[in-house]
Order: C-alpha cells, then structure tokens, then sequence
C-alpha cells in the first residue's frame, strides 16, 4: 500500500514531536510505501535538517506554518466574491451555536463549517492558493460582521478591532494547508490512505485529500489538539478564546467525523475526541509503543535483585524518573518520604532527571533546598542529573530502585511509569492523565497532592517485598503486552490492512480503465507494494 | 439549574467508590487491585478530613460551589465548558475526582461549573485589553541617529579636505551615510520587523524602489546644480565637491535628510503606537478607519515641521542657498512611502517613486537635449518653471506630486485594520 504520513511540527524533523513513534512506524512496516507531508513549526526546526530516512520512504514535502510566501496576485471580481461567501459561512459558523460551546456541534453547524471550509479548499485549489484573500480587508469584515450580528456569543460581541485581527491572523495560519498543492492526482491524490500523526492541523491536508479523492484517514492522536488549545491560549482576550476555540472545535469535530478510524494513544484523548463527536464504532486506542530492550536486562532479573534487597539491612530505595518540573510535583514527594522515613527507616530516595528549561531549573533548586531542609546531613535523598555527560544509563537508575514513584499532578502518557513496569519494579502513582489505564493493577494508585496518602502507599510497598515482587512480575507482563513498539506497529498495521479491505481499490482500477471493472483487482494487491502492482499489469 | 438537578439526581446513583472500583477491575492481581482501591480510599478520606469542602457526601456544603472558588479565575473568563474542562485537568482534576462531585466525569462537572459561573457574573462586560506596550525606543534610537551623526562626520571632512583627496572623502562618507541609512531602516519603526508574516502584498522592499529613492536624494545633492548649469551653458566638468565650482552640489537637502531620520523614526512609532491604541479601543472596522486618518496626516505634518527646520538650520550651518520646501517634500514623500511598504503595500510606492524620478530625470534631458539644432523649443517649460521659482522649483514640484498622491493611497490603505493584522502566534502543542 501506498501510505501518505502527514506530520506537523514533527517527523521527518530532527527536533519536534512525534518523531520518535513515526520513525517506528515507517521502519516497522516497511512493506508499505510512505510519502510524508511535514509541516513545520519554526525556522529552527527546519535549520536543525530531518532525521534518516529508510528507503519506503519514496517522497517528502514540506511546507512551513511559520511564514507564508504571498501567493501571487489578487483574487479576480468572481473570486473574490466566492471567497467573501466562504469565509463568511465559516465565521457565521464560529459564532452560531448555542452556549453550550464546541463539544459537539449540532449537525446543521458542522455542515454549514465543512462546506465553507470545503468551499475555501476549491477555491484555493481553483486560483492557487489563498494567503493574501485570508489576510485581506474582506476577511476582517467578515469577521466583524457575524460578531455583531444578533444572536453571537457574548464574548464575541465585545469584540475590539485588535481581537478580530489576531482572529483573522489565526486563521490565516491554520488556513494555509488550504494553500498546498498537496491534493493533486500524483500526491496525495494517488495514496491509498492518508495517516494523521496528530490531529488538528496536521490532519487538514487529509481531510482534502478525502474530500477531493476519496481517500480514507486514519487520525492518530497521541494529545488532544483542542485541549492544547485551550491551555495555550489563556492569556487570550475572551472574544479570540471564543472565536478560536469554536473554530479548532468544529475543525476536530470534522476531522473525527471524516476520519476511517481514529486512533487515540489512551484513554483520556479518547474521552475528549468522544466529547467532540467522535463516533465510538470507529475509535481504536492504540497505545505508543516504547523500546523494551533495553530494560529487557533489568527486568528479566527483577526477581533474583528483589529477593537480593530483601535480604539487605535497609528496606530500600524510592526512585524518582522525570522531567523536572513543577506539574511533576516532587515537593509533596519529599514531604511524603519524610514520612516513609517514620515507618521505613533506612529508606533512601533517587531523583533521577533534567532541567532543560529555566522554570524546571529554578523548581530543582528549590527541591534541593527543601530536601536539605527536611534530610539535613544524611544521603537519603540523592539528585541524579541525567542530561549531563556522566550521567548513568536509564535502565541502571531503575534497576537500582525498589520501588518506583510518580508524583505529577499533570501528566499526559507516564513515560516513566511504562519504563519501571519494563523494569518488572512495582509503581506507586498519582492518579492523573493515562496512569490509571496504563498501570492497570500492577501497581498502587494515590490522589494527587496528597502527601499522606503517597507516603502510606510507598511504606507499604517497601516494607512489603513479597507483594513488591508480585507486583513487579504483573507490571511487567502486562507491559510486554501492551506497551512495546512492536504491538504499536502491529496494530497500524492491521488497521491499514482493516481499512484497504473496506475501501474500493480505486487508484489501480482508475488507471486501469476509464469504467470499473469488477474483480479487476485481486485482493493480494492491495497487500503488495507498488512495484507488484505494476508487474501484475 | 433546573436541568442541572436533575441531571445530579441522575448521576447520584454512580458513587465515587462505584467509579474507582469500576476502573481498577481489569488489574492482573486480583489481591493488589483490592489492596490498591483500599489504598485510594484510604488516600481519598484522607484529602477530605483536610478539605471538608471537597466531601461530595459533606451534608449541607456545596462542594461544587467550593471548587468555583477555588478555581474563580477559571470559571469568570472561560468561554465555554470545555475550556474549563480543560483547566480542570492541568490543576489535576480527574473523572475520579469527579465523582466525588457527583459527576459522571470532568466535562460534566465542567458543564455545571460553566453553567452557574455563567449567571454569576452574567452582567459584568470585561475590559478592552490594555494597549500594546510598543518596543523600548532605545534599540532603534541611537540606530535612527546614525545617519545624521554620519552625514555630519563626511560634511565636516569634506569641508577640510581640499584638492584630489576631496572625491575620495565625498564617495567615503557617501558609502558611511548609506550605511547608516540601511542600519537606521533595518530595525525599529521603520522597518517591517515584527511583520513574520506577508501582508496584502510582499513587505520587503523591492529593489527597483530603493534604487529610486536613492536617485530622489541624488538628485537633492546634485540636480540642482545641474540644471542650472544647463541652462546657462554649463557645465565644463564633473562636479568638485564644491559649492561654488561650476557644477556646484548642495549638501544641505542631503545634511537635512540624513538627520530627518530620527525625527521619522519617532513619527513612524507614534504612528505604530497610536495605531495600536486606536486597534485596541475600537469596536468596529469604520471607527478605526475614521481615527486612524487624522491620526496619519498629524504624523506626516509632524515631520513635514521637522524636516523644515533641519533644512533651514543645515543651510544656516553650511551657508548654503537653499530652500527648506523642496528638501521638506522629498522627505515627506520618503517617510510615507516607507510606511506604506513596512505595512506590506508596496506597489505604490514603487510607481510613485520611479514618475517622480522619471519626472526630474526627464526635466534635466529636455535642458541639455535643447541645445541640438532645432529643438529650442524644448527647454521651454523648464525654463519658465525655473525662472519662477528658481531651480528648487522642480524638485519641489515632482515631489510635492508625488507626496500628495501617496499620501492620499496612504490615507486609503493605512487606515484599513487588515494592514496592521499581527503575526499568528506558534500553535501550541499537547503532546
């Protein structure tokens, strides 16, 4: 199969995100063809170059969503017009609605949204492209016109020019996928399945490439763009918090809707995109797979090194893996191990982590000091920086650990708590984002910003190695079966598959012939790579 | 409220315990699921001896209310309940944490968060946003000084320099002022910095334009001379540098430009800061096109005064016969060009520039082209304006035009709010 892989911010880019699961993927599933389309979040990114690619990968294009070359001349009378009815339904599309806001838009507004964005998606196709019609004179009085219309929004009515610009401006950048020549016959136009590696954005050249072609998608969401949104635009005026929000929700909204299937990276992106209309029929949640190898050593003697602690004077040591920031929450840990120390004498604490931003770096040294405060003298609590050059490998700092704790208060996927179930040690976690799911129980699960509580699930563990050890054996099980990369590509895998079967083979009985022509594909095609299909010609 | 009791009434059944227990059912050992459920238990009645406010089963309390408090902000400026949704969960709000709310999860919890915060503050309209502090002026101040300071520099060593060494200096400090001059342009209000994103049209400037302009100013430094020269059967040589050889060349119009970058730099970032404030308090597209035009036509008066004054004083300074009116209209003609392209409209200003400098270029050939046999004719009109006006007329004439004519596109185009749109942020990320 030929597979379009759209990006943003992300792979085939040495920085950004997503790069890590995509790689996987392509090398994973090398029987298949991939054409990536990346889009890029900054000049850096683009500088820092693209990571290796293997040879399925046959094309790459890139676009920026950082700048945008102004696309040629100005709209003709007709187009103009056409492009002033579009934008219009899309911003009367933002602002109807009840107050009930984007969760899941009524069926008339998400029809009256597709069709002006698809109506946009044509008329840019039609005059090449659509930059400058975005940042025009019409598109801010289109703006200003359905915000002071009766029936808006509250907040859009309060509207001031400066909202509407910064509206307009946002619209603009999230618009230019509409710009792409991305869509035509030999792009995207000719894959046999469009794969999302993020919604939002990313899934927009999709979404055309579907509405032109045909082609189905498959969205793959690891965060929730929509939520992303919401956090990041806090410090917005209330009329562009309202306006955006309804705009990346009806974008969502149709992006689930349009997608084959989705496939979030747990339960709690499933949640959202269920609230945001998602259909449950076509939700798959497909956990990111994450190498197992190197923990392999660490986990296969977990038993022999839990029996071998057991029997040392001391009950052991706590271990800390992490970025180091403040949503992470170590100050309720060092509280709760001082109370561990009442019940468990002897026990020892590791924060293993790094730093890399101010605000992290400034958390760390107030942790230091609290813990100096709260130990004074003794090494129980030891800081472990793991950016530097002598830093100790990963599996080391969790094999030397008897008990592994998480303290966050926030946290999207605990990268760290899947790493300790490959370890085969027991976790004890706070009970936010995916643990729950992901620590199932193999582990103890505590309420966030709750010293005591944590502190009472750590002592337990710790006095206890017989339950340590069970717990340990399960976490690692269960981790072998559901977190390692190769059931991640194993399941794209059989969702690609899943969706070829269902979907006509359109791309070979197109350029087959000009009327179809039943039973003129074999089924095995679809399986093959491109180069069989040509043989079989 | 109606609807939200019933809907409260609807998920009582569904008790906190119900929904952790629910949760944790799929564990691999069935001992530690109950050792890890009586362990969140235990953790649960442990938050809430210390927040009895967050009790779902508290009697009497509103346990919601209590979270509205905690989480006002929140609540007064979302716009919709995903949005505090969405808040919830980064201060660690979970569906377990829900439930002892009586919810069935967080949005639903949202939903009736939105819903009462929405009545409370039902009649208070939030303030428009603070105006938008402009950049400190001391980055681009000293750069937007460079070019007097430098003009100053190459008149005061072409001043003492006599003989061959004389070219050399004036073609030095020629390349110095230029240098200054693309500095002064590079950053602060005159440059389009700021603008990451295209504007209605490309916002660099094109190189024809510049190159036009150059030729405006050259013509300030040189043209006059010129045309004088040709009109009285001159001139024998290229020029000396000098003021009083044959084809003299006036540096005032050029001492007076160069330091004129300062005070436009100032008017350009009233302009951007007046701007700014009228964006942020207007409510609508034709109020701001009404206070943006006046606000336009103060600036450009703002520095027609400023470059006057320079032209008088540097005349005063150097001794020089000159006219303060012809230097103000090319300055003006300048400053608003440069607008107009820094706001990514930069056609018209190429058009403007390029018949100014054709109109002066062609008065210039029509003097000399006078003297081929038969074609007296030609240097008519040229004559006529000079001996009214003297030969400033001409340059005064074109660019006093063509200030006119860009300042009334510049009145159209500067006071549309899509010419000041700012740059899209970064999009964020969750992942």
């Amino acid at each position: 199969m030929r597979i379009g892989l759209l990006t943003e911010g992300g792979y085939p880019y040495a920085r950004g995100e997503a790069r890590l699961w995509c790689d996987r993927l392509v090398r994973g599933l090398g029987q298949h063809e991939f054409r990536l389309y990346a889009l890029s979040r900054d000049r850096e990114q683009e500088r820092a170059g693209w990571v290796d690619l293997p040879a399925q990968v046959t094309q790459v294009r890139t676009a920026p969503l950082w700048t945008a070359e102004v696309d040629g001349t100005w709209y003709g009378r007709r187009a103009r017009r056409r492009f002033a009815e579009h934008y219009g339904d899309l911003a009367a599309g933002l602002c109807a609605g009840p107050a009930a806001g984007p969760g899941a838009p009524s069926p008339e507004e998400a029809d009256r949204f597709r069709s002006a964005l698809y109506g946009l998606a044509e008329l840019a196709r039609e005059e090449g492209g659509m930059v400058a019609a975005l940042r025009s004179e019409e598109a801010v009085r289109a703006l200003e016109r359905v915000c002071r219309a009766p029936g808006a929004p509250r907040a859009a009515r309060e509207a001031r020019v400066t909202d509407l610009l910064e509206v307009g401006a946002h619209l603009e950048q999230a618009l230019r996928p509409l710009s792409l020549d991305w869509c035509e016959a030999g792009e995207l136009g000719s894959v046999d399945l469009c794969h999302a590696a993020a919604g939002g954005l990313a899934a927009l050249p999709g979404l055309l490439a579907r509405h032109f072609h045909g082609v189905p998608l498959v969205v793959t969401e690891y965060g929730v763009p929509l939520r992303a949104h919401y956090l990041g635009s806090a410090e917005a005026p209330p009329a562009v918090r309202a306006l955006l929000a309804a705009f990346h929700g009806r974008l969502a909204a149709e992006v689930y809707r349009s997608a084959a299937v989705l496939t979030p990276g747990n339960a709690h992106v499933r949640r959202w995109q269920e609230r945001c209309g998602a259909d449950r029929a076509k939700v798959r949640t497909v956990y990111p797979g994450m190498s197992a190898a190197r923990f392999a050593e660490a986990g296969e003697r977990a038993p022999a090194g839990g029996r071998a602690s057991g029997g040392r004077v001391g009950p052991g040591t706590l271990v800390w893996v992490g970025r180091i920031e403040p949503s992470k929450d170590l100050v309720t840990l060092l509280h709760a191990f001082a109370a561990v120390r009442l019940r468990a004498p002897g026990a020892r604490l590791r924060i293993a982590g790094s730093a890399p931003d101010p605000e992290g770096a400034a958390y760390l040294l107030h942790c230091e000091e609290l813990a100096g405060r709260l130990f004074p003298g003794d090494g129980t609590v030891e800081f472990v920086d793991m950016s530097g050059p002598g830093a100790p490998p990963l599996a080391e700092v969790y094999a030397q650990g008897e008990v592994v704790v998480l303290s966050s208060v926030v946290e999207g996927f605990p990268v760290s708590v899947v790493e300790a179930m490959f370890s085969g040690r027991a976790t004890v976690s706070t009970d936010v984002g995916a643990v729950v799911e992901v620590v199932g129980g193999t582990g103890l699960v505590v309420p966030p910003r709750d010293p005591q509580a944590l502190a009472d699930a750590c002592a337990a563990l710790l006095n206890d190695p017989e339950r340590r050890e069970r717990l340990g054996e399960a976490a690692r099980a269960r981790a072998m079966e559901l977190f390692t990369v190769e059931q991640n590509v194993a399941a794209f895998h059989r969702i690609y598959l899943e969706i070829a079967g269902r979907c006509p083979a359109r791309r070979i009985a197109e350029a087959d012939a000009a009327e179809p022509r039943p039973f003129a594909v074999p089924a095995e095609l679809r399986v093959a790579g491109a180069e069989s299909v040509e043989v079989t010609r | 409220m109606n609807g939200l009791d019933k809907r409260e009434r609807a998920l009582g059944a569904e008790g906190a315990e119900g929904a952790v227990a629910a949760d944790r059912a799929d564990g691999a050992d069935r001992a530690d699921v109950a050792g890890s459920a009586a362990d969140s238990a235990g953790g649960s009645s442990a938050a809430r001896a210390r927040h009895p406010r967050g009790g779902g089963a508290a009697a009497g309390a509103d346990p919601v209310k209590a979270l509205m408090l905690r989480h006002r902000d929140l609540c007064e400026r979302a716009v919709d309940p995903l949005e505090i949704a969405a808040g919830l969960e980064a201060h660690g709000v979970t569906d377990r944490t829900a439930a002892r709310f009586r919810h069935r999860d967080v949005f639903s919890l949202a939903e009736e968060m939105y819903a009462r915060a929405g009545r409370a503050d039902g009649d208070g309209t939030p303030a428009g946003p603070p105006p938008a502090a402009g950049p400190t002026p001391a980055r681009w101040a000293v750069r937007a000084l460079l070019p007097g300071a430098l003009s100053v520099l190459a008149v005061a060593a072409l001043r003492w320099t006599t003989g061959e060494a004389r070219p050399v200096v004036g073609l030095l400090g020629l390349l110095a002022v230029v240098a200054g001059v693309r500095a002064a342009l590079g950053r602060g209000p005159l440059s389009s910095e700021g603008r990451s994103l295209p504007g209605p049209h490309d916002w660099r400037t094109p190189p024809g334009a510049r190159a036009w302009a150059y030729l405006l100013v050259g013509y300030a430094l040189l043209g006059d001379g010129l045309l004088h020269a040709g009109l009285t059967g001159g001139p024998d040589g290229l020029p000396d540098g000098g003021r009083y050889g044959d084809w003299p060349i006036s540096l005032a119009p050029l001492l007076a430009l160069a330091l004129s970058c300062a005070p436009a730099a100032w008017s350009a970032h009233l302009f951007r800061t007046g701007v700014g404030r009228k964006l942020a308090g207007s409510r609508g597209l034709e109020e701001f096109a009404a206070t943006a035009r006046p606000l336009l036509l103060g600036v450009v008066a703002v520095h027609l005064a400023a470059v006057s004054g320079l032209a008088v004083l540097s005349a005063v300074a150097l001794g020089e016969h000159s006219t303060p009116a012809a230097t103000a209209a090319l300055g003006a003609l300048l400053l608003i060009a440069r607008l107009l392209t820094v706001h990514g409209f930069t056609h018209a200003p190429g058009v403007v520039l390029r018949a100014v400098g054709w109109t002066e270029i062609t008065t210039v050939c029509l003097v000399f082209a006078a003297r081929l046999p038969g074609c007296g004719l030609l240097s008519q009109p040229v004559e006529t304006v000079v001996s009214v006006g003297g030969a400033h007329a001409v340059p005064l004439i074109a660019c006093g035009a063509g200030a006119l004519v860009l300042l009334f596109h510049a009145c159209r185009r500067l006071a549309l709010a899509s010419a000041h749109a700012p740059a899209a942020p970064r999009p964020p990320s969750d992942r």
